[in-house]
């Protein structure tokens, strides 16, 4: 988003990036300094910033082992934060239970993107980004308006053989439907990954499987082929529509984040469900 | 030699009623999930593959699902109750004599090094558990008595803490590695796959025929050491031979559905509230009572949270911990 908004010389930090930059920036990110986990809070207060970006509610909550601090820490040491507004923590400490499906939304990340820009002095970069994801994504669901919305299941593999799917409340959702799709597993909004059983993507049978490969800096698409081999391989699933059909891609998951890449994403998924 | 034990004037329906409960577990787990099936589509599944969605459902999630269950089940009971009987220890567990410790210490050595996936990592555990257990028995049997089922416990906690210590460092320093042990250790039979029920069945075999062959023994060794050695028996190489028993019989558990501890320790007095002591009836009523505890806790933690499940490690011990509290609140439960 910083890169987005032509504010890269800022940066004095990048840390735990799921994927490659999305393209248009991906050379803002070149040279920065980037540590691949994210950081201990003393490492964080050591590169001394006045202002902290975070894409996801984790790193701002009271436990957890991704925790880094809490906003109201940081800002009793002057560090100012801010966290995208979809996944914003109502108040310090909770996590996944502080998203508001409501706020789950491509205008939520308009809204944040012209705050950011008013924050950081780049109000009319904002409202030029702005203009031009509204365009993307305007442009697509021209494309799919009145097709028919395959369902979609977005698969996580789990280290033991299982999967968990995003859920109705992940932006993920939001992405497949600016892309004409529909998430099969939407009507699940307690948490944004919910784990089901093989039973239960057997009975919903998507149309079509995304992995949410994740996380390194150096990913881009093609590293999500294992994600697909693993789920084409499973004889569990071999009889699905998606797997007998050859309809299970890789998919990134920064890329079903609530940001600039939802619009690309959408994109892409729609080249993926609508080819004709 | 033949060992008169008290019969215990016991349920003479214990028995049947166990087989019982494990077909009914077993047509429990085999019909619930995520969607019901019906008689119909589960004799289709068996025995009609045609690749309609409900087949897959059958041969791929619930027949294995329910099959390393019901071996898993029987395999925890029997290294329950030959541990409880080789140690004379009421609370004794393949835990006790140091193999869950040394399979999960093992675990965590191929985590880190980062070989292959989780089914193969299970058998890198059986092995961890057999060396943690002879190196119990080792210790525990150094010294003037062999050994003894204090010195066999002792040894047992003594080498645990030492494994476990080792684990949590590894476990707690890394996120990632832990993110995979936990998986792992909570233990689950919703990874189950046909491989792995035909690659743990030999092992499971080969565990059962030995307990099987143990009966009297124990019974013996259930006397007290002096008295066992008037009759002639020889304590030493029962406890070494009971010893792989458990190791073979909890490791094969272990790689198929994770350390589920817990059915290990109740099914064993469960068994011995309904029928006494004699090893002869204990030991398959343990077996049979396990594998039911298993198979049905599972289809428990199908169904309570749909669509997401509840692993089983978490319903056995929510299910066997009221029925352990009740034998041990009504029982003399010490009386082995």
């Amino acid at each position: 988003m910083v890169h987005a908004l032509g504010l890269s010389d800022r940066l004095v930090g990048t840390a735990f990036l799921d994927a490659q930059v999305v393209e248009p920036y991906a050379a803002a990110q070149q040279g920065k300094p980037y540590t691949a986990d994210l950081p201990q809070r003393e490492a964080l207060l050591a590169a001394n910033p006045d202002f902290v970006l975070a894409g996801y509610n984790n790193v701002f909550t009271t436990t957890g082992d991704e925790s880094i601090s809490t906003r109201a820490d940081l800002a009793a040491l002057g560090v100012q934060s801010w966290i995208n507004a979809p996944l914003c923590p109502s108040a310090d400490g909770l996590s996944d239970e502080a998203i508001d499906p409501a706020q789950v939304s491509m205008e939520t990340v308009y809204a944040d993107l012209r705050s950011l820009g008013r924050v950081l002095g780049a109000q009319q970069r904002s409202e030029e980004l702005v203009a031009e994801l509204q365009a993307k994504v305007a442009t697509v669901q021209e494309r799919v308006a009145g097709k028919e919305r395959p369902q979609v299941a977005i698969l996580l593999n789990d280290d033991d053989g299982s999967y968990r799917v995003a859920s109705g409340i992940d932006f993920g959702t939001r992405v497949l439907e600016m892309a004409g799709a529909e998430n099969a597993f939407g009507d699940l909004t307690e948490r944004r990954h919910v784990a089901v059983s093989k039973e239960e993507l057997i009975a919903r049978d998507p149309d079509v499987i995304l992995t949410s490969t994740c996380c390194d800096a150096s990913y881009t698409v093609a590293d999500g082929e294992p994600d697909v081999q693993q789920i084409r391989a499973d004889p569990a699933l071999a009889g699905s529509t998606a797997v007998r059909e050859g309809r299970v891609y890789p998919f990134l998951f920064a890329d079903r984040a609530a940001g600039i890449r939802a619009p690309y994403a959408a994109e892409r998924v729609a080249d993926l469900v609508h080819p004709e | 030699m033949t060992v008169a034990l008290r019969p215990r004037a016991a349920a003479p329906w214990a028995l049947p009623g166990a087989v019982v409960l494990v077909v009914a577990g077993t047509v429990l787990s085999m019909k619930v999930g995520a969607r019901p099936l019906s008689w119909a589509e589960l004799s289709d599944g068996l025995l009609h593959f045609s690749g309609a969605p409900s087949d897959f459902v059958v041969r791929h999630v619930r027949l294995p699902r329910t099959l390393c269950g019901l071996l898993a089940g029987a395999c925890l009971g029997l290294a329950g109750t030959v541990a409880q009987g080789i140690t004379r220890n009421p609370l004794a567990g393949p835990d006790t004599l140091g193999v869950n410790a040394g399979a999960a210490a093992a675990m965590i050595a191929v985590m880190t090094a980062g070989i292959g996936s989780l089914a193969g990592h299970v058998w890198f555990g059986f092995l961890g558990g057999a060396v943690a257990a002879l190196t119990v028995y080792a210790i525990g049997g150094s010294g003037r008595d062999g050994a003894t089922p204090v010195k066999l416990a002792l040894a047992g906690a003594a080498v645990s803490a030492l494994l476990t210590a080792v684990t949590s460092a590894f476990v707690l320093l890394d996120r990632d590695l832990f993110a995979r042990y936990r998986y792992w250790i909570i233990g689950s039979l919703a990874r189950a796959e046909l491989p792995t029920v035909g690659q743990a069945l030999p092992f499971a075999v080969a565990g059962i025929v030995l307990a099987v062959l143990l009966v009297r023994r124990l019974d013996a060794v259930a006397l007290g050491e002096d008295a066992s050695r008037s009759l002639g028996a020889r304590p030493g190489p029962t406890r070494a031979a009971g010893l792989v028993a458990v190791v073979v019989l909890a490791g094969t558990a272990t790689a198929l559905a994770g350390p589920v501890v817990f059915v290990g320790l109740v099914a064993p007095h469960a068994a011995r509230a309904l029928v006494g002591t004699a090893h002869r009836w204990v030991l398959p009523l343990s077996a049979l009572l396990a594998a039911g505890l298993v198979l049905i806790a599972d289809v428990a933690g199908r169904v309570v949270i749909a669509p997401e499940e509840i692993h089983i490690g978490v319903t056995a011990a929510l299910l066997g911990g009221p029925v352990f509290l009740h034998l041990v609140r009504t029982r003399k439960v010490a009386a082995l």
